[in-house]
């Protein structure tokens, strides 16, 4: 049978000791260790020392560039195939007691999802060169 | 924690995307507030399945369809997500901007 | 099940027809078969010989009326795409898509009319909508369809936001999702439920522009390309609708009073709006989309009334107002000119098609004979039968009469007028599936007996 439930109980206040105690130590130590540069570092502030480090090279233009529309077709259906895959863990936890006829049916699954990859690839979405 | 913490929070959650959705010009901006409605509902379910598990004389099984609905709605969103960047981008193409301000010319 | 499963697999072959045709009219012929094949499949579905075996119990059950009108949804789509297949060239180079995409949708509105559990009845709007919004933009070029898919799409996830949320509040107060176990009458006083239950009114009163959630129609259906408008203002809209019924004679009725008189106050407004907007309208694209609200809240008269005569006139309405609209959005989609005057002297032009046209109009508005007329008769009647809502019935029998106004006024401008001719022409095929249609409103005015024989056989 399906069972995803976490069984660890989580009622009781105290049990959230150990989460406060990592935020406040997390916390800590950022703030300590920006302070500690901050006062031991050598500070010589130039105007060439203010610019951005590019090998020695002169910089020139922005660094936010418009990125190609390639790039965000491929992103979008990374996004989407991504996202598929997370009906593979209710099946994983539920291997066994499904046994051939849930098999079938990721069997199935899998075969639409592929049907849209082929269909993807057919429409040469993913490639990258022109 | 009593359940009434985790519906106050969703609640919140939900309220801001709402008002977010409701004020808010940028179409990117609007759509990230309708994820975060999206997600707090998520949050509401998981929520409430936990508490249908822990319920007394509650089956072993009780609860487990509240997590697999918060796939499907994980799932959908995606999905969501893909056409309706596709959409904003068709927009930002033509008109080279993504203000809802400028969603006008169906008004005669 | 066979028409889900078969609506799918179509649809992934009419993906790959695009790799596997050169040119756009075996794409068609394909599409229109398999639509016939639809059909077939689903009418042997209700005469009880199943071509997939899959237990669906506690997520769907196929109810003889769910699967009639699954039949007349079908039907509808196959006489949609009959008229409107060609000029669905016009709107953009993905032809095969297009038709992959209403299958998609097809399989979304069968999930909608059968489920008996929340998850499916959110999966299959959201597989509606997903598509319609492409469709929506599918005229990439054309800002107006590009401002309409932009509107359509945030305005529709607002709303699937709202109707999670009102899913999970019903979740927090039931434990279930299926809605034939959530023992409501139980739970006569739980804020959950009820907060959760007017969510989901309200996102289902968007989804079938109901006002004054109706804002987003009148834009949308405008700056779709038109045979888009014509398939997602009829057959979707129907579709939603009945989904609507399922879920709130099913699962909420045990709280009926709580949301009744919202009901009866939303088709008011509904009727209110619609029509008196739809009077002040230049274009007939829009004037449609006007129409198309006020003819929702004509069918929203079903779930204000909740019995057979309700559900026996929401499929006659579906019939009667697919039919309808169907046939004159299969007309503009080849005039150049929407507005009123374009169809100044069509009659002298046209004969044939103006005749179809005044015939449309004419069961639209409601004239007996028609199907229209009849479909307005039976909500009334329902609401009638239900008892307590006198005043609806009379509003909205003085809201029919304004709608005549405005359904005239095109009759009016092509009988009467005289103006050049907006008309691309028309093929002999087209002209006799308008004729068709045509017969088929009068016969469903003359004999609405013989369709629910079908129903109840």
């Amino acid at each position: 049978m399906v069972n995803l439930a976490i069984q660890t109980n989580l009622d009781t206040s105290g049990s959230y000791l150990p989460i406060g105690l990592q935020l406040l130590f997390a916390a800590g130590m950022i703030v300590t260790l920006m302070g500690v540069t901050h006062l031991l570092g050598p500070k010589r502030r130039t105007a060439d020392k203010l610019q951005n480090f590019a090998s020695g090279i002169e910089s020139h233009g922005e660094a936010r560039q418009p990125i190609a529309i390639k790039y965000f077709l491929t992103a979008i259906l990374f996004v989407l195939f991504d996202v598929e895959v997370i009906f593979f863990y209710p099946y994983a936890v539920n291997f066994r007691e499904l046994g051939w006829s849930g098999f079938y049916a990721v069997l199935l699954f899998v075969a639409f999802f592929l049907c849209g990859f082929i269909y993807i690839i057919r429409r040469g979405a993913l490639k990258w060169e022109d | 924690m009593p359940i009434n913490y985790y519906i106050t929070l969703a609640l919140c959650l939900f309220a801001i995307g709402v008002v977010g959705v409701l004020t808010r010009r940028n179409a990117i901006i609007v759509f990230m507030c309708i994820e975060l409605m999206l997600n707090s509902v998520n949050l509401l379910l998981v929520a409430f399945s936990k508490m249908h598990h822990l319920a007394k004389g509650a089956a072993a099984t009780a609860g487990t369809d509240g997590q697999l609905f918060v796939f499907f709605i994980m799932v959908v969103a995606a999905a969501e997500v893909s056409v309706g960047l596709a959409i904003i981008v068709m927009m930002y193409r033509n008109v080279h901007s993504i203000n809802i301000n400028f969603l006008n010319r169906l008004k005669h | 099940m066979n028409a889900v499963l078969l609506s799918g697999l179509l649809g992934v072959v009419m993906m790959f027809a695009s790799f596997l045709f050169r040119t756009k009219a075996p794409v068609r012929i394909l599409a229109i078969l398999g639509m016939a094949v639809l059909l077939v499949a689903n009418v042997l579905d209700t005469k009880g010989i199943h071509f997939f075996h899959v237990n669906t119990t506690g997520f769907l059950s196929f109810t003889g009326y769910a699967l009639f009108f699954n039949t007349i949804v079908i039907a509808c789509t196959l006489i949609f795409f009959l008229i409107s297949s060609k000029d669905m060239q016009k709107v953009g180079n993905h032809y095969a898509e297009y038709f992959a995409l209403i299958f998609f949708i097809l399989t979304g509105i069968f999930l909608v009319t059968a489920f008996t559990n929340l998850l499916i009845l959110f999966i299959g709007i959201e597989i509606i909508s997903i598509p319609l919004y492409i469709l929506t933009g599918s005229a990439k070029k054309d800002l107006k369809s590009n401002e309409a898919a932009l509107k359509y799409f945030l305005m529709g996830a607002f709303s699937t936001g709202v109707m999670l949320m009102g899913i999970a509040l019903i979740y927090g107060a039931t434990g279930t999702f299926d809605i034939t176990k959530m023992n409501i009458a139980g739970l006569l006083k739980s804020n959950l439920l009820t907060a959760g239950m007017l969510m989901l009114l309200f996102s289902m009163c968007f989804k079938v522009s109901i006002a004054p959630f109706h804002f987003w129609t009148p834009d949308v259906y405008d700056g779709a390309p038109n045979v888009f408008t014509s398939f997602m203002a009829t057959i979707v809209k129907v579709g939603i609708f009945v989904g609507f019924l399922h879920l709130f004679y099913t699962a909420f009725d045990a709280i009926a009073l709580q949301w009744k008189i919202w009901m009866a106050v939303l088709a008011a407004l509904t009727l209110l709006v619609g029509n008196i907007t739809a009077v002040f309208q230049q274009s007939v694209k829009r004037m449609l989309a006007y129409s198309s609200i006020s003819q929702a809240g004509f069918m929203l008269f079903a779930l204000v009334a909740m019995n057979e005569t309700a559900h026996e006139g929401l499929l006659l309405y579906a019939i009667a107002y697919c039919l309808a609209t169907i046939g004159v959005f299969g007309i503009i989609s080849k005039m150049t000119d929407y507005s009123f005057d374009g169809f100044n002297g069509l009659a002298g032009h046209q004969p044939l098609v103006a005749l179809c046209v005044a015939i449309f109009m004419l069961s639209l508005a409601g004239i007996p004979l028609s199907a229209g007329f009849l479909a307005k008769f039976y909500m009334l009647k329902a609401v009638i039968q239900a008892g307590g809502y006198m005043w609806l019935v009379i509003f909205g029998v003085l809201m029919a009469a304004v709608s005549a106004y405005y359904y005239f006024r095109v009759i009016q401008a092509m009988y009467f007028k005289e103006g050049p001719n907006h008309f691309s022409g028309i093929s002999a095929f087209e002209k006799c599936v308008l004729v068709g249609i045509c017969v088929l409103i009068v016969f469903t005015g003359l004999f609405p007996n013989i369709i629910f024989g079908w129903m109840y056989f």
